[in-house]
């Protein structure tokens, strides 16, 4: 109905992006105060985001967008605009939500360091970033906004940039999403010079690509361009082949962990898909290898997460599995069921990470092996880890059994294997999420390590995400569609089936039950695995060796490469240049030579040239 | 106000002024040598600015434009008369003093502008016979700005060359311990590009400069906008293929127009340089002291990109359209070549200089989109490139002031002891891989787009350049500023104010073009109106 505050949906990012230039500008003279300018900030974006749902939520408001001319060349205009959906605002309030309870977690997890405003700054800009992209109206604003989330979140990946670990992790994560980005990049000039009138903005390209576009655009073209815009979304969300940057990123600090996680960077991938769906939809090949990719990501990475022995890495590879989980939701034709995973993922991921930061920040280990019986000292964040991991897990009534079933539903009736995929994933989710909570707050406390309650400055976000992720699920049940008939304005496409809530509640529970009994109870043995198959737990425990194999089929060959050509530059492009020089100056040699001063040398070169000159001008008559 | 100034020759001749001022004061007096040459550094700058500000793109910068008679030379009427049996009233060679702006050279003029002035600043790491390094470094600034004026031939050629020597001595002087090789090698791969340039131009004015007035005042031209006009001129003696006037030369043959346009590509190319003429580049960046380098990076490749767009695309529309692809895979083999190279080295100025011939190759990526698109890319991307390799080469020799090194093996953790210019570096790095948000993605992004209407595979395979740009920008930067910091230098001093002044403003510049670029491609509007009409009626016809 009213567009009062979709209009000033620009100052969403605004906020963030003003906190950013003056903490920046002011440097480090103002640590405490800094921390709270960048709260306060976000909280202003949270504030006027709940405005704009709350208007959207009153009724069927009308999309509201505004833009102006970037660049023009010629006849040739580029534009930079925004735009607000339901589908821009939902990602408004999941973003400035989990950013400012990250944000109030970090004043307390932070407080010691001593670049702390810095720290809030790349947050504000990074929270600011991706608030942009969410707003964007056409795809070159999405992609200079897409850019500017990979940078930030490459700076906050190498915050602690002494470590060597951190900096090789940081080059990491800009490296490989650069290589979905040019996918991206080559996908919008591809758009750019096959749209009518060069139009690049959601809006046309919804009515191009649309069932009713006509074929504007070539079958062809048309996959070309979705596998592309893929590519940008594999980088970015982290999906197999390019997942390996994500689990390195836990070397950043562990708020941003879960502001990459959960909110901002790695949400940028689905969104981008959800966001350009239509040209996704017009090519069957682009949505089946959606879908087979991400359901391979969601079992792959969650073998993985089954055998890692870091806090971090375990939550890092359920993310990518999570992920995996909504990629295979939009392949299957299923925006909503990827949009609902995403936002309950968001609430329960932010969850899981800065309850492990709480973990952290106490024992000051990321190892499970050196944890154990923490439940007893921490309280508040047993709890709501607890609730996280079984939101995770899939199990009801919590959120993510809800989107995940969302998932399933769709995947089984477009095609059932995938929904086999889908449900083995959830009962691995399930095993090493109970692996992963039994052994740091069940058992044995170690000795030496005093763990201890963190602030309330931290186990406030805990409680809100806590709730947040208990709830969010029933925005959207199969016995109430209200979520996706707002978000996408059709029909509701959930449909209740008995049959997926039974198996994927069961799975969820016998994973639990599982790992119970092997980390709790011990009636199986926890190398009950280990020991008969050593080899597949190896395999695991390095990944699949995927590293490995990058390091030996790419980076290797492209070093070896380098090298060569540097000797070709240096003996062959140079070389010639040197001989050119050395001849010249040879030549002279040879000449100055001749100038010894015996006179017969002179004559005998005189006879010499004559008799050439003789023979040139005789023999012109013979040719 | 500026009406009733010829200030396109003061932009160019204050700088030599200065030289001559400099001359007159007395060696030992360092500050009164370095005030003197920031003052006539800054003037041309200020007046560049003020001409920036009353430039109207639409009129297409005519109304600046200072033109007069420079040098006629009476030639042989008699021997025209016989061939031409009678009728020959004069006959004679003119030189013009031509200069004017359009919008082509507006932004180089700015750049050229701005980079100096900051190398006129980072000078302060000169250390030795300071009087004759400013006399040098004026010297080259009026040869700088005079190319870029320059409507005549002959004048173009003046101020080419004028600019060859005092870089000459700038290297081989005030450079490191591989300097004179590496000026002896700068002077002989520019000599050998401006002979092939005098050869073209040579060719140029005896066919295209040819006309004949009113009255049988027969005349060879060698102003730019009489080659223009003799070209468009179906008229012209060069367009007319008769019998006869093959004796005189005066017509301008496929053969000969080839000729012409490839020497001009070779003359410029070194300049660029395009793959294989780079190798002379290498050296001037790894051995010239750091702010010459920041004009040579920074503005002095620039002339090769402006002679290419100026001469050959403007005078040979026809050769180029149809050696676009030829020019587009030389892009590309810089692009890669350039990248691959840059991943490899140890050395951080070789980086640097890799990432150059990289950045320049997008640069030919643009030109040969022969798109309006495209054309405004190259030059943005010129003007973004100067301005970034020219931040980088200011943080290079601060930081070779302070380490004595710019080895990447060599230094580590620098963001802990001088965090100031780790994150201007940083900047720098990520401007320079393209960053949306800085300058260096708009340059890209239109050479690009513009390129890839014609040619999709190769601009996707150029494309790739901008991942190993990410690759070799952070490998160097993260291992200079990231990591654990050596003890040594753990009390090393963050910049001081005369360092951190030009290291601000370029970076804001960056910014600046990277968020708001109407500034550059509004002055560019109508600047290739002359060569796209020529194509246009070339595609019509």
């Amino acid at each position: 109905m009213s567009t009062f505050f979709a209009q000033y949906a620009w100052l969403v990012p605004v906020f963030p992006f003003a906190a950013f230039a003056i903490l920046t500008a002011m440097g480090k003279g103002m640590s405490k105060t800094g921390a709270w300018i960048g709260t306060i900030a976000t909280f202003a974006s949270l504030v006027l985001s709940l405005c704009i749902a709350t208007e959207r939520l009153s009724g069927n408001a009308e999309d509201y967008s505004n833009q102006f001319t970037w660049i023009e060349i010629g006849n040739l205009k580029l534009h930079a605009g925004f735009e607000v959906t339901n589908l821009s605002t939902m990602m408004l309030v999941v973003v400035t939500l989990v950013g400012f309870l990250v944000n109030l977690y970090s004043q307390g997890y932070m407080k010691k360091d001593e670049r702390i405003s810095t720290f809030f700054a790349y947050v504000a800009l990074f929270t600011s970033s991706m608030l942009a992209l969410v707003l964007s109206d056409n795809l070159l604003t999405f992609y200079i906004f897409w850019e500017l989330v990979g940078v930030c979140s490459f700076l906050l990946v190498g915050f602690w940039y002494q470590k060597p670990e951190a900096r090789a992790a940081a080059k990491k994560a800009f490296i490989v999403t650069r290589i979905g980005d040019l996918g991206l990049l080559i996908a919008l000039l591809l758009l750019f010079w096959y749209m009518p009138g060069h139009a690049l903005d959601f809006t046309t390209i919804h009515n191009v690509f649309d069932s009713q576009g006509g074929g504007a655009i070539s079958t062809g073209i048309t996959t070309l361009i979705a596998l592309l815009i893929f590519l940008g979304a594999v980088g970015k969300s982290g999906q197999f082949p390019l997942h390996v940057w994500l689990p390195d990123a836990m070397e950043g600090p562990t708020p941003i962990s879960a502001l990459i996680h959960a909110a901002t960077m790695v949400a940028a991938g689905v969104f981008l898909v959800a966001r350009t769906f239509d040209i996704f939809d017009a090519s069957q090949v682009a949505m089946t290898t959606v879908a087979i990719v991400g359901a391979f990501t969601a079992i792959f990475a969650a073998t993985i997460g089954l055998a890692q022995n870091d806090i971090k890495r375990i939550l890092a590879y359920s993310t990518v599995s999570q992920l995996g989980y909504m990629m295979l939701a939009l392949g299957v034709g299923s925006v909503t069921g990827a949009m609902f995973h995403l936002l309950t993922h968001a609430f329960f991921k932010a969850l899981l990470f800065l309850g492990a930061g709480s973990v952290i920040h106490s024992v000051h280990t990321q190892d499970i092996r050196e944890m154990g019986g923490l439940g007893g000292k921490m309280k508040i964040t047993a709890w709501t880890f607890g609730i996280g991991a079984l939101a995770l897990s899939g199990i009801p009534p919590f959120s993510g059994f809800w989107s995940k079933d969302a998932i399933l539903t769709a995947a089984l009736d477009k095609q059932p294997i995938l929904f086999v995929v889908g449900i083995i994933a959830a009962f691995f989710t399930a095993l090493y999420m109970a692996r992963l909570f039994f052994l740091v707050f069940v058992g044995k406390q170690r000795e030496g390590q005093h763990a201890k309650e963190s602030p309330s400055v931290m186990t406030i976000p805990l409680i809100v995400l806590a709730i947040l992720a208990t709830v969010a699920g029933f925005v959207e049940t199969p016995f109430n569609g209200w979520f996706g008939h707002w978000l996408t304005g059709g029909d509701a496409e959930h449909h209740a089936s008995g049959l997926v809530m039974v198996v994927s509640a069961a799975v969820g529970l016998l994973g639990l039950y599982i790992g119970w009994l092997m980390y709790v109870k011990g009636t199986i043995r926890r190398d009950a695995v280990s020991s008969r198959m050593p080899g597949l737990v190896t395999v695991l425990e390095r990944k699949y060796y995927i590293d490995e194999l990058y390091q030996w089929l790419f980076v290797k060959p492209l070093q070896g490469f380098g090298k060569a050509l540097e000797l070709f530059d240096e003996y062959v492009v140079d070389g010639i240049v040197r001989l050119s020089g050395y001849s010249v100056s040879a030549l002279g040699r040879l000449n100055s030579r001749l100038q010894n001063g015996q006179v017969q040398t002179y004559a005998l070169t005189a006879i010499i040239g004559i008799v050439i000159l003789i023979v040139a001008i005789a023999g012109r008559r013979f040719w | 106000m500026l009406d009733n100034l010829p200030v396109l020759s003061l932009i160019a001749f204050t700088p030599l002024i200065g030289a001559l001022i400099v001359l007159l004061l007395p060696g030992a007096r360092s500050n009164w040598l370095r005030a003197t040459a920031i003052i006539f550094t800054l003037i041309p700058l200020v007046l560049v600015l003020l001409l920036f500000a009353v430039y109207e793109p639409a009129t297409g910068g005519g109304v600046y434009t200072e033109h007069s008679t420079w040098l006629t030379i009476p030639l042989n009427k008699e021997v025209l008369d016989m061939k031409l049996q009678g009728g020959v009233a004069s006959f004679n060679l003119a030189f013009d003093y031509h200069l004017a702006v359009d919008g082509i050279s507006m932004p180089l003029l700015l750049l050229t502008g701005i980079v100096s002035t900051m190398s006129v600043l980072a000078s302060v790491h000169i250390r030795k016979r300071w009087k004759t390094y400013y006399v040098l470094f004026l010297l080259l600034l009026t040869g700088i700005y005079g190319v870029f004026l320059a409507r005549d031939l002959i004048l173009f050629f003046i101020f080419f060359e004028v600019t060859l020597i005092p870089m000459f001595f700038l290297i081989g002087i005030w450079g490191y311990y591989g300097r004179e090789k590496a000026a002896t090698r700068f002077l002989l791969y520019n000599g050998l590009g401006s002979a092939a340039m005098l050869i073209s131009f040579l060719i140029l004015i005896v066919t295209l400069g040819f006309s004949v007035s009113e009255g049988s005042n027969f005349l060879y031209s060698a102003n730019y906008d009489v080659l223009l006009g003799n070209l468009s001129d179906p008229n012209a003696l060069a367009n007319i293929d008769t019998g006869n006037s093959r004796y005189f030369g005066f017509f301008l043959s496929d053969n000969a127009r080839w000729g012409a346009f490839v020497l001009l590509l070779i003359a410029f190319g070194i300049k660029v340089p395009i793959f294989p003429f780079h190798t002379w580049m290498l050296r001037v960046h790894t051995e010239a002291p750091p702010a010459i380098v920041m004009i040579h990076s920074g503005i002095l490749l620039k002339m090769g990109v402006y002679g290419l767009i100026r001469f050959a695309a403007f005078l040979f529309p026809e050769q180029l359209q149809s050696w676009t692809t030829v020019l587009a895979v030389l892009g590309v083999i810089n692009i890669l070549y350039g990248a691959i190279l840059a991943c490899v080295q140890r050395e951080f100025k070789l980086v640097l200089a890799y990432s150059s011939i990289s950045h320049m190759g997008i640069v030919l990526l643009g030109i040969a989109s022969l798109e309006e698109v495209g054309l405004q890319g190259a030059i943005y991307q010129s003007v973004s490139h100067g301005l970034i390799s020219a931040l980088l080469f200011l943080i290079v020799g601060s930081i070779y002031e302070r380490t004595n090194s710019t080895n990447l093996s060599d230094l580590g953790g620098l963001a802990k002891a001088v965090p100031f210019m780790s994150g201007i570096l940083l900047i720098a790095g990520l401007a320079s891989l393209g960053l949306p948000g800085l300058s260096g993605f708009v340059g890209e992004f239109l050479s690009f787009l513009g390129l890839f209407g014609s040619m999709k595979i190769l601009t996707a395979i150029g494309v790739l350049g901008i991942l190993f740009a990410a690759v070799y920008v952070l490998r160097s930067i993260l291992s200079i500023t990231y990591g654990p910091l050596p003890e040594r230098f753990a009390e090393m001093k963050d910049a001081r104010f005369i360092e951190a002044l030009p290291m601000i403003t370029l970076a804001a510049l960056i910014v600046l073009l990277g968020v708001y670029p109407s500034i550059l491609t509004d002055l560019m509007q109508n600047g290739f109106n002359g060569l796209l009409e020529q194509i246009q009626t070339r595609m019509g016809g």
